[in-house]
């Protein structure tokens, strides 16, 4: 397959060459990129994969990969057959779809890849030049690109090819080349920008921020948009009542189409608009390599060497003072012993500073309100609808116990970290028990993010539902810190920072342990909303004439005391739970201690 | 003999702080120059920009009569590098990882074949040839480092702390391919923290210090007192009046703490 594509990819080798490429040096390059790719598992746009501790990688990785992609194929389908009618509004959506998903993924994952620092030691030093290898790196980006692409429009293109015939199909295929170039233009154009905004050796910093923040508003868009878009929406749509669509690059791909059939509902001029299709791409292609890649490689192989300037230090330090008092006000009040405070300190501190764990754990700040507003907008109800009767039942106990899912992605990556060896500091301290450790880290993560967000939450809570929610804030808060205190100890007792970062498991195992996860917890939130339900009871027996024997005010009561005794109960289980985190000895570990 | 590096007026900044400050050398064909400093003195700038991989810096650098601005992939062609850092593409075989090298340098496959096994071999590595490299120690790591920066027959080397990791023999090994290296007339610009090294394989010594030349010469120049090692004449040289008290104050503070220690019980 690698070999495949790797004489795919060098066909046009004298195109490559005129680009200022060593064609010898190319082909080097992206086959020692490919070799490596065979032999680490392969996650969706995963460069993060790496291999999997005493197990063989999979042969097949790359096909399972290509077979996600298909199913995922399936979504794009949809706006080919709504609008069926209206052949340039269905293209131009799925081209839309395409190019955010290509974006999304080049920004979110292949950072790495733009900025590989293994590179700056390997290649840098050689007689390469930057333009064989920022090509190198854009063409290594589309053969990974093209085996998600590929497969992800095949279920598009027959649907497409019957709808159309057999030469639309076949002009299906070319635009999907076309808006890789323009992607790797824009995001190639987007890391240069970041680089001149950054303060020296803060590019990382920067552009991890930037990731962080562009994958909650793709998130937050692609979420609520399509609850705000239905099927009969689109149908309706008529694209030439915008007049800036026709500005938009989609729309000048999917207008290319016009030459295969004349007369099909479009903008006027289309076909001059077409061409754009065709040239922009390629001007893109031209301009990236020919300008942004030698501008970047230089700029980065600089910028990697280069430390925080005095003035960076003392910005770093000023904040370092401020984050170290908050640090050090809390760490005696939720610590009594060493090795508690030890996890603890670790723990608030490395959170801060790993790109991985900030990556992966910040933007599910964001998801929650996302997905709570999500879920409320089913059937046609418009985000002003949902906002309007907000205080209509009891949706917020869904919201607070949604919070759960920081806490469970901080659990998951506060055991991960590129210097994963760093912890055989543990295994050299006298420490006679780690579970010290494992309950400070599990504290700090309390302190620093759960606790805030569910603060922010419950003000929230309180101010639209009223102050009777204080009792279900401080019930849920509870739930919520024994289930991750119990997830901890079955699931992730091991040292903060002290397995090698990995992609998550896929394949039934996982699934099934995450089907268990938000089972148990949907449980607890239904027990509780059961209990809160309790209370309207009342109104219920008022309806068929039941009210003089059981007064409403006694259904409101019990809902409060079987609250209480909840509260009671879960506080108790709490205290057991992290009682057996904190007694975790060395062999209930799941560490090995041979990797340190 | 002909200069093979002219270094002249160099001088490098980063944000505010100035890592180099116009250092100029010059290195004639043939020598081995000892290349020492204390940590952020400037090495690995000088380093680096000399192998062509900083290539913003304010002077003028020549190697082997190109100037490393005008023409960088002509300069890389005639230097081996060998980084401090064992970086390598681990997912892959030394063999792999050597071929993979030698086309970047246009090697044809029967000389990369030719290379790798003859070099593979006398670092004692023949029978991890098509091992993957993720499994390596840090010594085998820093061997196979050490054979790709030397695989495309470089007629000058620079070498910043090679022997980071190696055991005693492959330590001679090294020491012994520098004499080897510098027989066959190649220029070698050695970085290291082993003075004792340092001191036993350099034909010249050259001291930097926050990104000035502070000393350069041969052993016997530098030294003041005739029994000087290089430890000394570095301590001397760096720490200049603080030389002697430093490492004292150092054990004085353990000292205290012992005390406070004892004083506790």
């Amino acid at each position: 397959m690698s070999k495949f594509l790797l004489w795919l990819i060098m066909l046009p080798s004298a195109l490559w060459k005129s680009l200022g490429a060593d064609n010898q040096q190319l082909r080097a390059i992206l086959y020692a990129k490919l070799l490596m790719d065979n032999r680490k598992p392969l996650a969706f746009g995963g460069n993060k994969g790496v291999q999997r501790k005493k197990k063989k990688p999979g042969k097949n990785t790359s096909v399972r990969m290509m077979l996600l992609s298909l199913i995922m194929g399936f979504i794009y389908v949809l706006p080919v057959i709504i609008t069926e009618q209206d052949v340039v509004l269905g293209l131009t959506l799925f081209y839309t779809l395409f190019m955010v998903f290509l974006t999304f993924t080049l920004i979110t994952d292949f950072s790495n890849i733009l900025i590989d620092t293994k590179d700056k030691y390997i290649l840098f030093a050689r007689p390469v030049s930057d333009k064989t290898v920022m090509l190198s790196r854009l063409l290594y980006i589309a053969i990974y690109l093209f085996r998600l692409v590929v497969p992800m429009s095949i279920p598009a293109w027959i649907i497409f090819g019957i709808l159309r015939g057999w030469l639309a199909a076949i002009w299906f295929v070319l635009p999907l080349v076309l808006v890789l170039f323009m992607v790797l233009f824009f995001v190639c154009g987007m890391y240069l920008f970041i680089i001149r905004i950054s303060k020296p050796g803060k590019f990382k910093d920067v552009l991890n921020y930037f990731q962080i923040g562009f994958s909650i508003v793709f998130f937050a868009t692609w979420m609520l948009s399509s609850r705000m878009m239905n099927p009969d929406m689109i149908k309706g749509l008529d694209l030439t009542a915008f007049d800036w669509a026709r500005w938009l690059p989609p729309y000048w791909i999917a207008a290319s189409y016009t030459w295969i059939e004349p007369g099909v509902k479009a903008f006027p001029y289309t076909k001059l608009l077409s061409i754009l299709a065709v040239v922009v791409p390629l001007f893109s292609l031209y301009a990236t390599v020919k300008w942004l890649a030698p501008t970047f490689v230089r700029k980065l192989s600089d910028g990697d060497a280069e430390p925080a300037s005095d003035n960076n230090e003392k910005v770093v330090e000023g904040k370092k003072q401020k984050n170290n008092k908050i640090l050090y006000s809390v760490l005696n009040v939720f610590n009594k012993d060493e090795g508690s405070k030890a996890g603890f300190i670790i723990t608030w501190l490395q959170t801060a500073r790993s790109r991985t764990f900030k990556m992966k754990v910040f933007p599910s700040f964001a998801f929650v309100p996302v997905y709570f507003f999500y879920i409320l907008m089913t059937g046609n109800k418009s985000l002003t609808d949902v906002w309007a009767n907000l205080s209509d039942g009891y949706s917020y106990i869904s919201l607070l116990y949604m919070t759960f899912f920081v806490m469970l992605n901080a659990l998951n990556y506060v055991t991960m970290s590129e210097q994963y060896k760093a912890a055989w500091v543990y295994y050299s301290a006298p420490i006679e028990k780690p579970g010290a450790i494992l309950a400070g880290a599990f504290k700090a993560m309390w302190v620093k993010y759960f606790l805030p967000f569910m603060i922010a939450i419950a003000i929230f809570v309180v101010f639209i539902w009223g102050p009777y929610t204080i009792l279900d804030v401080v019930l849920a808060t509870v739930n919520i810190t024994l289930f991750t205190v119990a997830m901890m100890t079955m699931s992730y007792r091991l040292l903060p920072f002290s397995k090698k970062e990995q992609i998550k498991e896929s394949g039934g195992k996982s699934v099934f342990r995450m089907f268990g996860v938000f089972f148990i917890i949907g449980l607890l939130g239904g027990i509780h909303y059961i209990i809160t339900k309790i209370s309207t009871f009342g109104t219920v027996l008022a309806k068929i004439g039941l009210e003089d024997f059981v007064p409403a005010s006694w259904f409101a009561g019990i809902s409060f005391s079987t609250k209480l005794v909840f509260l009671i109960l879960s506080s108790i289980f709490l205290k057991l739970v992290f009682t057996s985190l904190k007694n975790t000895d060395w062999n209930n570990l799941k560490n090995d201690d041979s990797d340190y | 003999m002909s200069t093979v590096i002219s270094i002249k007026g160099l001088s490098k900044t980063y944000g505010d702080k100035k890592a180099l400050n116009n250092v100029n050398l010059e290195v004639p064909a043939g020598q081995i120059i000892g290349y020492i400093g204390p940590n952020g003195a400037g090495k690995s700038t000088t380093v680096k920009i000399l192998a062509g991989i900083i290539q913003e810096f304010e002077g003028e650098v020549i190697v082997d009569g190109v100037n490393v601005v005008n023409n960088v992939l002509e300069v890389k062609k005639k230097i081996g590098y060998i980084p401090e850092l064992t970086e390598l593409y681990d997912l892959l075989t030394p063999r792999e990882y050597l071929s993979f090298v030698g086309k970047l340098y246009h090697l044809t496959d029967e000389e990369i074949e030719d290379r790798t096994s003859r070099m593979i071999s006398s670092f004692g590595l023949a029978d991890n040839l098509d091992q993957r490299m993720d499994g390596f120690s840090k010594g085998m790591r820093q061997k196979v480092l050490i054979i790709s920066g030397l695989i495309h027959n470089p007629s000058i080397v620079i070498l910043d702390e090679p022997l980071s990791g190696l055991d005693a023999n492959a330590v001679i090994m090294v020491k012994e391919l520098l004499q080897f290296l510098k027989s066959q007339g190649c220029t070698i610009f050695y970085c290291s923290h082993m003075m004792d090294v340092v001191e036993k394989v350099s034909d010249r010594i050259v001291l930097i210090d926050k990104g000035t030349i502070i000393a350069d010469g041969t052993i016997e120049e530098l030294r003041e007192d005739e029994n000087d090692t290089l430890e000394q004449i570095f301590s001397k040289r760096t720490l200049g009046d603080n030389y002697g008290t430093q490492a004292g104050s150092f054990a004085a503070a353990f000292t205290n703490r012992e005390n406070t220690n004892n004083n506790d019980e």
